[in-house]
């Protein structure tokens, strides 16, 4: 975790003209994260005077391979390209924050580790022998060590502005490692499983949206991921024998942007979440389920 | 246009890192020969994650919320392609109100694209800075304007869709929630403003100075007959195509080729074409609203926009003027649907459509089996359609710029790419340029 | 404004008819007395309490059948308008809301300043208190504004509250407000009470301010018909409802069934989402977080509802005192209905139901009483659909502490040798300044503070303060010595906000709040030896003991001081434990972890120090401070040299926040550490010393 003394401040500290170098990296991801920085307005030009974005590709032709004292990394590992270059990184910043569902959980496309890639690549590409790409998409911890991480699909801006502002101050980011049901209740959101019967993942994902989608009316899919001692299998559980769903459908709704994290990953294969190539998810009959 | 020929005899190879300040990781390769430039070839090497394949087997409002990761940028157009898609195989008639509201929303999503483009991807581009983070040192008002409208685009779709990135509300029939009038009307000084920034927008660009280069390409966009295209319009082209929106296949397909991850689609006939805002203005400037289309006259560049890629940053100038006062109307005229959502069966068959992301013509097409799953995808984003044309239009351009040193050459040919506003998430489908003399 | 019925007034007796159309009247006159009208309304599904302007706003025709994790609102049609029951919302949404600001800290350079946010009271009106909700504001009044240190902003707030109950003639599956005591009559706590009939409302006043509301309100009077009828739904819903907990002896039944195998069985299903803490009407619980600029010279200290079923509820820099699920659902069951009587003298539960209905899997506290805790008559309460675990694991009948050989007084505080003594002021806020600082050890350091407040100056051994910086959490350091103009604090950088602190340097300054805590009992020694073993950083707190011992050294026979360290190096106070050492009327011995080459003394732990000593303990009264695993050693060992356990004082540690009893965060049992310690005789802590995950 991040040391008692943040390289940042060190960096601040060490003269007070000299700014943390912040990189921003990316690996196989849609942008999202990246672009909430971006999105940060009133913060990111104040934030620019106090980092000096050394390499961030989206934003400034500017680049640097390292060193940096905060490098943020975008994206799952997906290629073997890629496996080398984070290792390559890791060595050049003492402090490394993955953002993101694809760093920290490997995404949306992890869903294809149930799969088999040869499968995955022939189905979307004629050619598939022009692609290189690994048989498994990764979260960045998979291959280096991570000081921090900002969990989300994307990542909650606030708790961007967090951590970055926990680095100049020195004291420990405030991302609280909770259910979503307390943000709701904070927040006087009515429960959209017990008043609404939607399948909602709230009570086992960590949060830091806001509550966002009980909000709008429809249940969580976990994109921020599993929280700290998530019992996904109790709930999984109640799903399926208390309110009836089938066990497909259930494996499907952990079978989200984050469904290479445990607990989820287990109830995913357990439940039959991911469709093999031709084959339906679970075999079997399933009923229909507009709210999963 | 420059005569600059290049001297006979030289072959070279050009090789530029990582083309920046575009969206996603390419490379671009440049083979000359004797003097000639004889191809451009742009390597996609955005590691590919395979949307097509992660929606097999799941319902369609999971694949709305899948399809939005494919691009952090435009999440919403790839949202509404496969919401219209299945609401006409379904059959399902939407409130005239959500259909507004989804325009509304569109709304948001191009004002910020567009913003974001303009200011902070495109324009250090023109006043010779890496970024704009030292664009704002010397020109500070420029970039707050761009974050004000970036925020304006963005709390529109945060309101209607829950969070800027990979909004959660939107669901076949409707959406999950629609706002109050309240909370719209609270949007309302924040839109005002938004549109004297668009106009000053568009005035800051026509004063930029613009490389010459000039071609006559096949353009390609939406066309409907009453609206600026968003959700709905016909397919048409400048030479004569004119389909459904969900008959896509007829007219165009998709080739793999070697040293890219990404699909490049081509017309019937194997040939380029170009998408995205000079398109819409060329062959839909007729339903651009009153404001922009009068900004647009008053600028007398349509031609130039029509032939000149650089001149797309007006074009987008243009569009933000559109959709800022488009969203003003809606707001004033908003009263709440009598639900946010109608019911809905799946049937099975073929869902099939295009809508107009920021960046152009976006193709969304499900095959739908009985139990209402998907069974099969194909998603054509806009910059794997234009990935053709920017080829062609490199290989014209670049003997233009192999005689400047390398990183002006670069520079040169980087602020071409980024004209097209390429989103390579999407395509996966920019840019590490290599120039091969041989 | 609640306050005692005036003498003229009878709660209990109707004093008129409100015909239904009139209902706007009295919504009216509330206005115009300048309140916003809180009532229930018809949100997302549900009924949410939120401001109203008529009763057109009021849920007519709405009912809600509940069930376990299940509710469903329907629309009946009628007129009627309060059939709903209770919603998810508790009325302490406005008493005690759920994110409030509470102080601005400010940081320039080493200066700091630290305001109290302001939060003025509104007046409000609720419309629609059942019963349950009024205890439950009753017991939230007890928790906030009884005991020594008092929630000035809910106070205030609560002072402009003025209530209209309302009688429940109808009930959920899900209440049992007649098992708790607390419904579904309305008999005291509320200005106006209403018991509704189809074309209209039976008015009662309870207290001054609702006599006054009467007298502007057209009240028909009541026929003995109308009246009948109202009794007679009353006593219909109390019938409806049964007595499905017995309550009779079960704080003792379920302090008895600690270890009973059934919260492991309970915490395969528990989600541990937090959802029934969050609609319970008495929770109270509460963390604090910093919203700083990005610098951290602004920060502004947010307290927000939180849960003791969070992981991190009761994690301190060394680990986690509730790890598990079981761990915390066993903690909330026994503070609601057991420990809850012990800190406040009422249970903690008004039987509203809430929780039963809005956890996510349904499980039904009542259930789950029965099957911990069984019940005195022996018969399984009535009519309760209790919900199978899909693999039902065998679960030991519940232990009737009756039948268990020695049961513990466990339902009152037990009587002990000498109480700790008491604070003698009530806590004050305070700018200090760093006069000096001394590094003890490669992680700790002891500043020398002054403009410290006169009463934490006055302090006694053993208390603590709150430390804090703007932009950092707060944290609790043990006072390490007295001096005529300030003090000492000895702090052991263990994260990032005591790092902070040790880092201050000369002329720095931080925000101090105390005194807090029970100190040491210096008196209890008086004509008996003593004997202080300690580890670590835990000579800190017990060096003001050592100074007040020395101070009156006459008082006390023999003196042993047993200090044991990690390393030499991480020893506090080197050069005065060799002055101690000297001394011919003290004795110090001294032990190391692991020896270096500058170390010629004992290594070993602590308790090596005297485990063989050859002094008769029976007169011996023990102070006893560091890890909780060497705290309990070191009791065992004492007790071999037949030092009695109500001799010993230990000091404990806890994740605290707030340091006056009100944060929840610090409770063991029936205790906050905070404000009914951190010094507790060990007699005292029976059955809880030394216990996982309580």
């Amino acid at each position: 975790m991040i040391e008692r003394v943040s390289p940042v401040r060190r960096a601040r500290e060490a003269g007070s003209s000299i700014r943390p170098r912040l990189g921003v990296v990316k690996f196989a991801s849609c942008d999202g994260c990246q672009l909430t920085l971006l999105d940060l307005e009133d913060e990111f030009l104040a934030l620019t005077e106090r980092f000096e974005i050394v390499e961030f590709a989206e934003a400034t032709t500017n680049r640097s391979d390292g060193p940096y004292d905060v490098l943020l990394v975008e994206g799952s590992i997906s290629t073997p390209e890629q496996a080398e270059e984070i290792v390559r990184l890791r060595r050049q910043t003492p402090l490394l924050v993955t953002i993101g569902a694809c760093a920290t959980a490997g995404g949306i496309q992890a869903l294809r580790n149930w799969g088999d890639e040869t499968d995955f690549r022939a189905a979307v590409y004629a050619h598939p022998e022009y692609i290189e790409s690994l048989a498994f998409a990764t979260p960045i911890s998979d291959h280096v060590a991570v000081d921090a991480e900002l969990r989300g699909c994307p990542i909650d801006p606030g708790q961007l502005v967090e951590l970055l502002t926990s680095l100049i101050v020195g004291r420990r980011p405030q991302l609280p490692d909770e259910s979503v049901c307390l943000e709701c209740k904070r927040r006087n959101a009515v429960c959209v499983a017990v008043a609404g019967g939607f399948a909602c993942l709230g009570p086992v994902t960590r949060t830091g949206c806001g509550a966002l989608c009980p909000a709008y009316g429809r249940g969580c899919y976990g994109c921020f991921g599993p929280r700290e001692q998530a019992n996904a299998r109790g709930l999984a559980r109640h799903l399926q024998v208390v309110e009836g769903r089938a066990p497909a459908d259930v494996g499907r709704l952990f079978a989200g942007f984050t469904a290479y994290s445990e607990p989820f990953r287990s109830m995913v294969t357990e439940l039959g979440g991911v469709a093999a190539p031709g084959v339906a998810p679970g075999g079997g009959p399933a009923r229909e389920s507009h709210d999963a | 246009m420059h005569d600059t020929l290049i001297p006979a005899g030289l072959d070279a190879v050009f090789d530029v890192p990582m083309v920046t300040r575009v969206e996603g990781e390419g490379s671009l390769r440049l083979r000359v020969r004797n003097g000639v430039v004889e191809e451009a070839r742009l390597a996609i090497f955005e590691a590919p994650r395979y949307f097509e394949k992660l929606v097999v087997g799941r319902t369609p409002d999971e694949v709305i919320d899948i399809v939005a990761r494919i691009c952090g940028i435009c999440p919403i157009a790839y949202q509404m392609s496969a919401v219209h898609a299945f609401e006409d195989l379904f059959g399902v008639e939407i409130d005239p109100e959500v259909r507004r509201l989804r325009r509304l929303l569109y709304c948001g999503e191009w004002i910020e694209s567009h913003a974001l483009h303009v200011y902070l991807l495109h324009l250090p581009d023109f006043l010779g800075y890496p970024s704009a983070v030292e664009l704002a040192r010397d020109h500070r008002p420029a970039v707050e304007q761009a974050l004000l409208l970036k925020r304006t685009g963005n709390r529109l779709v945060k309101l209607l869709g829950g969070r800027p990135i990979h909004p959660i509300s939107v669901r076949v029939g409707g959406f999950s929630r629609v706002p109050r009038r309240s909370e719209l009307e609270a949007l309302r000084p924040e839109l005002e403003a938004a549109v004297a920034q668009a106009r000053a927008t568009l005035d800051l660009v026509t004063t930029l100075p613009v490389p010459e280069y000039e071609r006559e390409p096949r353009l390609v966009s939406l066309r409907h007959p009453t609206e600026y295209p968003f959700n709905d319009g016909r397919i048409v082209s400048n030479d004569g195509i004119d389909l459904r929106p969900s008959d896509w296949r007829e007219a165009f397909h998709e080739e793999h080729h070697e040293g890219s991850n990404a699909l490049h689609a081509r017309t019937a006939d194997g040939g380029v074409y170009l998408l995205g805002p000079a398109a819409r203005v060329a062959l839909a400037g007729e339903q651009l609203h009153s404001l922009a289309a009068e900004a647009l006259r008053a600028t007398g560049l349509v031609a130039h926009i029509r032939r000149n890629p650089y001149w797309s940053i007006a074009a987008r100038a243009i569009e933000l003027i559109g959709a800022t006062a488009e969203a003003l109307d809606i707001v004033d005229g908003y009263r709440p649907p009598a639900a946010p959502a109608v019911p809905w069966t799946p049937r099975p068959g073929v869902a099939a459509w295009a809508t107009e992301a920021p960046r152009g013509l976006l193709f969304h097409r499900y095959e739908v089996d009985e139990r209402g799953r998907i069974a099969a995808a194909q998603i054509v984003p806009p910059t794997s359609q234009n990935q053709g044309a920017i080829e062609a239009d490199l290989v014209s351009f670049a003997p233009h710029v192999l005689d400047l040193p390398h990183d002006q050459a670069t520079i040169r040919l980087e602020q071409l790419i980024r004209s097209y506003d390429p989103c390579i998430s999407c395509a996966t489908h920019f840019l590490d340029l290599s120039i091969e003399r041989r | 404004m609640v306050s005692a019925p005036v003498a003229t007034v009878d709660p209990t007796e109707p004093i008129g008819f409100l015909p239904r159309p009139e209902l706007d009247r009295l919504i009216e006159a509330l206005q115009a007395d300048g309140r916003r009208v809180i009532g229930p309304t018809i949100a997302d599904g549900a009924v949410v309490y939120d401001e109203i302007a008529s009763q057109a706003d009021l849920p007519a025709g709405w009912r809600a059948d509940q069930a376990p994790g299940r509710y469903r609102l329907e629309h009946r049609g009628g007129v009627r308008l309060f059939d709903y029951v209770v919603g998810p919302t508790a009325w302490k949404r406005f008493t005690f809301p759920p994110r409030v600001p509470i102080t601005v800290g400010h940081r320039d350079g080493g200066a700091v300043t630290f305001t109290a946010a302001e939060r003025p009271a509104t007046p409000l009106a609720f419309l629609g208190v059942r019963g349950c909700e009024l205890a439950a504001l009753g017991i939230q009044d007890t928790v906030l504004m009884a005991g020594p240190a008092v929630d000035s902003d809910y106070a205030a707030q609560r002072a402009e509250v003025l209530i209209v109950a309302v009688e429940c003639v109808t009930a959920a599956s899900t209440c049992f407000c007649t098992s708790m005591g607390t419904g579904p009559e309305v008999r005291s706590g509320f200005d106006l009470a209403l018991t509704e009939l189809d074309d209209g409302f039976i008015v009662r006043v309870g207290s001054p301010a609702g006599a006054d509301l009467a007298t502007r309100l057209s009240l028909a009077p009541v026929e003995p018909e109308r009246r009948a009828e109202a009794t007679a739904a009353v006593a219909a819903t109390r019938r409806s409802i049964g007595d499905p907990v017995d309550t009779d002896g079960l704080p003792a039944r379920l302090l008895a069934n600690l270890d009973n195998p059934h919260w492991a069985e309970v915490a395969e299903r528990c989600l541990a989402c937090a959802n029934c803490t969050l609609v319970c009407p008495t929770c109270f619980c509460t963390s604090v977080g910093q919203r700083s600029d990005l610098d951290g010279q602004e920060s502004v200290a947010e307290r927000a509802w939180d849960s003791c079923f969070t992981a991190g509820f009761a994690r301190v820099a060394g680990g986690n005192f509730r790890p598990r699920t079981q761990d915390r659902y066993r903690q909330w069951l026994t503070h609601k209905f057991a420990t809850w009587w012990d800190q406040f003298g009422s249970s903690g539960c008004v039987g509203c139901g809430r929780c039963i209905t809005w956890c996510p899997v349904g499980i039904d506290v009542r259930a789950e009483l029965y099957a911990i805790a069984g019940s005195r008559s022996g018969a399984r309460a009535a009519a309760i659909a209790i919900q199978p675990p899909p693999t039902p694991t065998p679960v030991g009948p519940p232990v009737d502490p009756a039948t268990m050989p020695h049961p513990p007084a466990l339902a009152t505080a037990p009587a002990v040798a000498a109480a700790p003594k008491a604070p003698t002021s009530p806590v004050r806020a305070c700018i200090a300044r760093v006069v000096s600082t001394r590094p003890e050890s490669p992680d700790t350091t002891t500043l020398v503070l002054t403009d410290v407040d006169p009463a934490i100056v006055a302090g006694l051994p053993g208390q603590f303060v709150m430390a804090a910086l703007p932009a950092f959490s707060a944290a609790p350091i043990s006072i390490s010595r007295y001096r005529p103009d300030g003090i000492e604090l000895t702090i052991r950088a263990a994260g990032p906000a005591t790092a902070a602190i040790t880092q201050l340097g000369r002329g720095d300054q931080l925000q101090l709040r105390g005194p807090m805590g029970r100190g040491w009992p210096v008196e209890a020694a008086y004509g008996h030896d003593v004997a202080i073993v300690t580890g670590g950083i835990g000579l800190a707190p017990l060096r003001p003991l050592i100074d007040a011992i020395l101070a009156e050294r006459e008082r006390f026979g023999d003196v042993r001081l047993y200090y044991g360290a990690r390393t030499w190096h991480d020893q506090l106070y080197g050069d005065e434990l060799d002055t101690w050492a000297g001394r011919p009327d003290l004795e110090v011995a001294l032990t190391v972890d692991r020896a270096g080459p500058e170390w010629f003394g004992r290594v070993g732990i602590v308790t090596h120090l005297f485990d063989r000593a050859t002094w008769d303990g029976s007169n011996t009264v023990a102070y006893v401070c560091g890890p909780e695993r060497m705290m309990q050693a070191t009791v065992e060992t004492l007790g071999d040299r037949w030092v009695a356990q109500d001799r010993i004082w230990v000091t404990l540690e806890r994740h605290m926040e707030c340091g006056v009893g009100l944060c929840g965060h610090c409770q063991m049992g029936r205790y906050f550490v905070c404000r009914d310690g951190p010094v507790f005789n060990v007699a005292a802590l029976e059955g809880i010393f030394g216990r996982e995950g309580i």
